[in-house]
This record gives structure tokens, C-alpha cells and sequence, in this order.
């Protein structure tokens, strides 16, 4: 799940292509647009360059859109389809949320946060939404039972562990207490309301609430995010 | 802090249902802190989405969206919206700050300027009256999904044990533990069929006292929670008993007993 994770190559679309080679190359882990998810300065230099590009997209260029998603669309689709678990629906809702950020690209600005939460959001929000509904409850159990859940997620943790943003996040959900933790991860990840959560956890719901509230603060603090 | 606030973690990751929704967003337009913390928890939500992040996109999605953009224009900028510093009290109130705007969050502020003229309770009321037979549906489907998440979190706990065994009639079951979530999950693999006034049950052993928990039919392959958590807990156990399970196991039917590490 490494070298042969990149996206197809974009070369000759666009003098951008360059940089984005020069990003990927860079690293060794062969995730799309690498320096999204880099450490340190990397990820100030790389928050810098997705606001350009959105910039871009906000007067209609196409090619820096096609890097955009480049450098995006892995971690974007990973989390949709963490959520919605069917790739049917993951794909449908990818396409959704990317002809949204080109939609919506004049109205991002800085002071909203980064690109990348901004996407996230975005990603996250439509991909809960569609699981709430009956009909993709269901094509999510049906999928689900097909492939039987604990290889896919074996799959899905073998190949996120050598990365060390990846470590860095575990590291901070780590940090949590496990009550914080699974309740962060079923909202997040499982695509639960905090009640449905509470009926997982059986806790009273205003535990649950806190609980989450705590667990992003722990998680917000372990890991040093700035807004 | 009042109990509003608190419920800002559940916002950002959209955990939270749709009138709940509605309250909170409402609470937001006016509240800076809140609308700081929201910002802030978008951010660490980010980076959360890593752990998700192993598998790439199907690569043909690329070229498809890369088309379906080149049919859309980009919406014009919205001045309001761009300048925080310009942003009046009225904007504030009819444009949840710090939300990507799009078509979804349109129809909530929608929502929202409705529930704010309308009386809440009368509108739950109808909501109620009309959606109860969906919403029963609904909860039935999210309890399934619910139990595959719960499955999920159980298979990948980090602390995660399988106590394979044979049960006295033949059958091949596992108990799956976590002492870390509390939790026990039974798995029967093609069990032997019982009566047809019989069912299989599952018990939790504290010392010599077994605790009834749930019934499992017989014939097929069998997966089931334990209702009890584990505190407290040494052992696990299974016995035929008749059909609306027993207070106690009976002793000349137990199936198998496995003593768990603690």
C-alpha cells in the first residue's frame, strides 16, 4: 500500500506538476501530496501551498484543482470511506465534496482555518449525513458483511503505522482515557450521534458529550494544533 | 459553563441530532467561544482523519471529478463571509461562523431561522406524530450498525483476547475480550441445532457466581455481545437452557466454561 498508492501521474497538465513530484519524492511513503501530511514546517509550508491552489480554483484553474486533489484526495477519501465503509457510496460522496470545494473555493478564507480542516469538514459532515440515511445504512451493512470488518480494518492499520503523523495522532488519541477515546472514534470514525454513542457506551448522554469534548481537547493539546 | 456549550465536540464531529443541531447552531451565532473552540476542534478533526487515510481512491474517480468540475463554475465570493473583521452581529446571526458554507449548511441555517420563530415543542410534536413509524425503522437500522461498530472496536482494541473452545454437544465457539472496553463478544461457528423449546445462554462468572446474559439460537454461525461488562468478571460460559433463558445455569447442560486472564 505504498509506491503504488499514488495517484496517476499529472505530468505535462501543468507546470505545478513539478513541485508536486518534487513534494511526493521527497518522502518515502508514497501517500498522495505528501507534505499534507508532513511534520512540522513541512505541513505550515504545505497549509500555505493548498490555500494558493484554492486561490487558484477560485478563478477557475482546473490544473491547480487536479493538484489540489492530489494532494488531498487520500486522506479525504480515507475518511469518507471509514465512515460509509461501501465504496460505491465513498466514491459518490468524494465526487460531491470535491465539485463542492471547486464550488465553493471563493469562499474559503484563512481566517476560517486551514484547507484541509475546511475539506475535512466538509468530508466528514456529507459522509455522516449520507450514512444517517436508511438506504445507505443498509448498503453499508451489506458491504460490510461481505468483506467482514476486521480485515478490512487490518488492512487499514497496517498501512497507516509506518507513517509517522499517523504515530503522532495515535500517540495523541493514546494520551486520551479510553472512555474519551472510543467515544471520539465511534463519532468520528463509526459516524454515530453522541446518543447513539451513549447507547454504545451505555453512558448517560451528557457524560458522553463531555467525554467527547474532553477527548478533542486532550487530543487538540497532545497534538499542538493551532486554529 | 452551561450545558450548551458543552456540546460543541459533538458539533464538530457531526455527532449530533437534528434538533440538537439546530440548538446548538443557534447557541453558536452568538457565542465567540464556542465558535473559537469549533474552529480549533476542525483543525485537530484534520488531523484525527489521518487514522483513516491508508486506502487511495479508486483511480478512475480522479478523471471523473477532474470532468464534472469543468462543468460547474465556481460560485462568486461572498464579502460578508471573507472578512471577519467586517462581519456585523446581524450576519453573524443568519450565517453559522467558521462552517464551511454549502448547500447543506444553507438548509440548516434555514432550519434554524425557522426554529427560531416557531415554537420547538410543537413542531417535535408533529414531527413526531407523522415520522414515529419511520423513525422506529430507522432506529432498528442504526442499532445494527451500531452493534457492527461495536464489533469493530472490539476486533481492532488493542488489548484484544480469542479464547477458542469446544462445546460439550460439538459446537466451535470463541469469546472475544477486551478488558480495556469491558467488553465480550461470543461467536459460534455452525452450532449444533438445540430444541425447539431451547436456546443457548451466555453467563459471566464472578467466583462461584454465574450472572445470566443473552441467549443465542442454536444451528448456524452465531455472533452475540455480553450484555454484562467485565468488571468483576473471571469467567465465561454457556449452557442450553429453555427457550426464555434461566436465573440460573443448569448444571447437567453447561456447554463450556473458559476462565478468563485478567
Amino acid at each position: 500500500m505504498n509506491a503504488s498508492s499514488l495517484p496517476p501521474d499529472p505530468e505535462g497538465q501543468s507546470s505545478r506538476s513539478d513541485a508536486r513530484n518534487e513534494a511526493i519524492s521527497g518522502r518515502e511513503t508514497g501517500i498522495s501530496g505528501g507534505r499534507e501530511t508532513g511534520i512540522s514546517g513541512g505541513r505550515e509550508t504545505e497549509a500555505a501551498h493548498l490555500v494558493e491552489l484554492i486561490t487558484l480554483c477560485s478563478r477557475g484553474h482546473e490544473e491547480a484543482f487536479a493538484e489540489l486533489y492530489d494532494r488531498t484526495s487520500q486522506r479525504i477519501y480515507g475518511i469518507i470511506l471509514r465512515v460509509l465503509r461501501s465504496p460505491d457510496h465513498a466514491a459518490e460522496v468524494m465526487q460531491e465534496v470535491y465539485v463542492e470545494v471547486w464550488r465553493q473555493s471563493a469562499r474559503y478564507s484563512r481566517e476560517k482555518g486551514s484547507v484541509i480542516a475546511w475539506m475535512t469538514t466538509m468530508a466528514h459532515r456529507r459522509a455522516v449525513d449520507r450514512v444517517r440515511s436508511v438506504s445507505s445504512e443498509v448498503a453499508r451493512d451489506e458491504r460490510y458483511a461481505v468483506h467482514g470488518g476486521d480485515r478490512e480494518i487490518d488492512q487499514v492499520w497496517d498501512g497507516v503505522e509506518q507513517r509517522l503523523d499517523v504515530e503522532r495522532v495515535r500517540r495523541g488519541m493514546a494520551s486520551l482515557t479510553p472512555i474519551q477515546r472510543e467515544a471520539l472514534t465511534l463519532a468520528y470514525f463509526g459516524g454515530y450521534t453522541q446518543s447513539q454513542v451513549a447507547q454504545l457506551l451505555k453512558l448517560p448522554l451528557g457524560t458522553v458529550k463531555t467525554r467527547i469534548r474532553d477527548g478533542l481537547i486532550g487530543l487538540r493539546d497532545a497534538l499542538g494544533v493551532e486554529a | 459553563m452551561s450545558e450548551i456549550h458543552g456540546a460543541v465536540g459533538s458539533y464538530v464531529m457531526n455527532a449530533l441530532d437534528p434538533d440538537e443541531l439546530e440548538e446548538f447552531e443557534a447557541h453558536l451565532a452568538v457565542c465567540p467561544t464556542c465558535t473559537r473552540e469549533v474552529q480549533e476542534f476542525a483543525e485537530t478533526a484534520a488531523e484525527l482523519s489521518l487514522l483513516a487515510s491508508a486506502t487511495p481512491p479508486p483511480p478512475e474517480l480522479r478523471g471523473s471529478i477532474l470532468t464534472a468540475i469543468s462543468e460547474v463554475r465556481p460560485l462568486p465570493p461572498e464579502p460578508a463571509e471573507t472578512k471577519p473583521a467586517e462581519r456585523s452581529p446581524r450576519t453573524a446571526q443568519t450565517v453559522p461562523a467558521e462552517r464551511p458554507v454549502d448547500e447543506l449548511a444553507l438548509r440548516r441555517q434555514q432550519r434554524r431561522t425557522r426554529i427560531l420563530s416557531v415554537l420547538v415543542a410543537a413542531v417535535v410534536a408533529a414531527a413526531l406524530a407523522l415520522g414515529g413509524v419511520v423513525y422506529g425503522l430507522v432506529q432498528a437500522r442504526q442499532a445494527q450498525v451500531a452493534q457492527q461498530a461495536a464489533e469493530t472496536e472490539l476486533l481492532t482494541a488493542p488489548d484484544v483476547q480469542t479464547y477458542a473452545a469446544t462445546m460439550k454437544d460439538g459446537g466451535q465457539i470463541s469469546f472475544v475480550v477486551s478488558r480495556s472496553l469491558n467488553r465480550a463478544m461470543f461467536i459460534g461457528k455452525d452450532l449444533p441445532a438445540v430444541g425447539a423449546d431451547q436456546t443457548y445462554q451466555l453467563w459471566t462468572l464472578e467466583g462461584q457466581s454465574a450472572i445470566p446474559d443473552n441467549l443465542v439460537a442454536g444451528g448456524g454461525d452465531r455472533k452475540e455481545f455480553f450484555r454484562e461488562t467485565l468488571s468483576g468478571v473471571t469467567g465465561l460460559a454457556v449452557s442450553i437452557e429453555n427457550a426464555s433463558g434461566a436465573q440460573q445455569p443448569n448444571p447437567s447442560t453447561i456447554q463450556v466454561v473458559t476462565e478468563l486472564s485478567s
